[in-house]
């Protein structure tokens, strides 16, 4: 496939000639973080972001999404797929992208999810400013960077665009991009490399232990002593890229017959998530905030471990910072369990 | 993965209901209604005992409940059983419901009773309260297949005679010679005539229990650790105990995360579990 050279002088005609055909969306400041939003000014794109507040699975799941519409008693699917571009996506949330599509098309595959995310043209981009709290260069190491279409490398005087899919190619056809010279591809992969490992934190331990330790760890009193700051308030669960649980619910429209059932994000921390409706009241499966704490870690490193091979973790330390009692940080966490 | 190439047909959508009627709509108790339902498109529902399906009413939602009637019935009539409390918004909007009227259904979803397992095998069935409902579909499939089963008991324990439900059914069971039925009530009351007490004493009214008897729990989560120590008083291994468990369940088909235990998805890995499979599971019971 294609790989191209693309001046820095050039690259914001590129873009606009993207923007042109279809909405672009990629990161941009918003106060002092950034955020994936559609792209209205090529000079608001920020390529040198550290990472999002949210992740950006919120284009292809997003936080709200009808799933019924209905009418005098009749329903239809809302499933709707717009086409964009998801520019600038970095090495760890694209892993994480991959690890949700997985777990979304596996058993029941859940179309809801999978037009949409078919509709998406993922354009990855090398971190050059790593988040102070990540650890994306000790986690999910195993993991394969797939999924993609195509991935924007920054070297030196522009970027090199290496296309990886059919609609990674769509996205350089008739733009009469300048193909990469070795010594520029050479270059980026040097990038590449130095990047994935640029996160200023890490993890020492290998998935395979941590996930016998936690599994092991289930019944230790540790979980009460790490959770103990904890408000129960999902901060963790609502950034997380690999987090995918959500809640249903009914609306009624301004009729009196038709509405609407969307799907919204939920999050294992709440303490009304685990209850159960019963006569007289209700019963809840994880009433302590230490078994909701443990539950969430025990997913990430063990039963979701299972499923994807990985551990549904992949380092970008948006729980760390979202955390109001700085307690959700899995670096912090992990090693606390590994040690103890 | 996604690579491009998947093919989404717009009724592959998971959150898609299907409809049924409402054939007959039963006021059992203060809070119980009896639904008696078929596809408005006219296909059979084809599902197991144990089986469940998310029910719901459009405006409101869905909730997960398990099949009351056994197949065997439906092949012959068309129509399947669910009962529903009365206990939030949703199952408010289900008792509403009167014959005639449209309940949306997704399912059959999660696995059954292992009724393999069961054939040729003492069977015993431990239902406390509403735990009746969805044990009336394995009760009514070894009934109507009974040769294929062994020593056949039922034990039964209601908070009162007013709380038990399917009273035909009971009188029924009482009389059969097909099956041991034994029952227990929390509160006596004028017309009570049985034993009175919790679910656990109908175990001192048997002598023995075969080792090898298949044992099928659903009741109220206090009800199982109980009902699970008298059997290990009896020696059955935990292998051939099978517990059915409730948990809130959104999507059904194991993506929402509500019905999660440990690594283990309720609506999809359950509802019946074997009880040796998740006895270390700490949320489980």
């Amino acid at each position: 496939m294609n790989v191209c050279y693309i001046s820095d002088e050039s690259f914001p005609t590129f873009v606009k000639s993207l923007m042109k055909k279809t909405p672009v969306v990629a990161p941009v400041a918003k106060g002092p973080r950034f955020i994936f939003d559609e792209l209205k000014d090529i000079n608001e794109l920020r390529l040198d972001y550290t990472t999002t507040v949210l992740p950006p699975k919120k284009i292809f799941f997003p936080p709200k999404q009808d799933l019924l519409e209905f009418d005098n008693g009749k329903a239809k699917g809302c499933i709707n797929p717009q086409e964009k571009i998801l520019l600038g996506v970095h090495p760890y949330d694209i892993k994480a992208i991959s690890m949700t599509d997985k777990l979304f098309s596996s058993n029941y595959p859940d179309s809801n999810y999978l037009a949409n995310r078919e509709s998406i043209t993922i354009v990855g981009s090398n971190v050059q400013t790593p988040y102070e709290r990540s650890f994306f260069g000790s986690i999910a190491q195993e993991m394969e960077l797939a999924g993609h279409d195509a991935f924007l490398t920054k070297i030196a005087g522009g970027y090199v665009l290496d296309a990886l899919t059919e609609k990674g190619e769509k996205l350089v056809a008739g733009a009469e991009l300048d193909e990469a010279s070795k010594e520029q591809i050479s270059e980026a992969a040097d990038v590449n490399a130095k990047a994935e490992k640029s996160s200023p934190k890490k993890l020492e331990f290998d998935a395979d232990d941590i996930k016998e330790k936690m599994r092991a760890s289930f019944k230790s009193k540790i979980w009460d002593e790490l959770s103990e700051d904890c408000f129960s308030c999902g901060s963790c669960n609502i950034v997380c890229p690999t987090c995918y649980c959500f809640d249903v619910q009914d609306e009624w429209g301004l009729g009196t017959a038709n509405g609407k059932r969307y799907r919204r994000w939920d999050a294992c921390q709440t303490s009304e998530f685990s209850q159960v409706s019963v006569q007289g009241g209700s019963e809840n499966f994880r009433e302590n905030r230490a078994e909701r704490y443990r539950h969430r870690m025990m997913r990430k490193t063990a039963y979701l471990n299972d499923k994807l091979g990985v551990p549904a973790c992949v380092g970008c330390g948006r729980c760390a910072s979202a955390c109001t009692a700085d307690i959700a940080d899995p670096v912090n966490i992990i090693t606390r369990i590994m040690e103890n | 993965m996604c690579d491009g190439k998947t093919n989404i047909a717009k009724d592959d959508n998971i959150f898609l209901p299907k409809e049924a009627e409402v054939v007959e709509a039963k006021k059992m108790t203060a809070s119980e209604t009896h639904f008696i339902l078929k596809m408005r498109n006219g296909d059979t529902m084809k599902y197991k005992p144990g089986q469940i399906v998310e029910a719901g009413v459009l405006g409101y939602g869905e909730i997960p409940l398990g099949f009351s009637s056994s197949p065997t019935q439906t092949e012959k009539t068309g129509t399947f059983e669910l009962v529903v409390r009365e206990v939030g918004k949703v199952s408010k909007a289900l008792s509403a419901l009167k014959s005639g009227d449209t309940m949306t259904l997704r399912g059959p979803l999660g696995n059954g009773f292992l009724v393999d397992e069961c054939k040729g095998h003492d069977v015993l069935i431990v239902a406390g309260g509403i735990g009746l409902c969805p044990m009336r579909s394995m009760i009514k499939y070894i009934l109507d297949n009974r040769n294929d089963f062994k020593r056949f008991s039922l034990f039964f324990g209601a908070k009162s005679s007013a709380d038990q439900l399917f009273p035909e059914d009971l009188e029924e069971w009482r009389l059969s010679e097909g099956i041991e039925y034994l029952e227990i009530v929390d509160k006596s009351d004028e017309k009570w005539r049985g034993k009175v007490g919790v679910i656990t004493q109908l175990f001192k009214d048997i002598e023995a229990l075969d080792a090898s008897t298949k044992v099928i729990i659903c009741g109220p989560p206090v009800m199982y650790k109980f009902v699970i120590a008298e059997l290990e008083r009896f020696n059955i291994p935990l292998e051939n105990i099978y517990v059915d468990l409730e948990r809130r369940m959104k999507c059904g088909v194991g993506k929402c995360g509500h019905c999660q235990v440990n690594d283990r998805y309720v609506c999809m890995d359950g509802p019946v579990f074997r009880f040796s499979d998740i006895k270390n599971l700490e949320e489980a019971i």
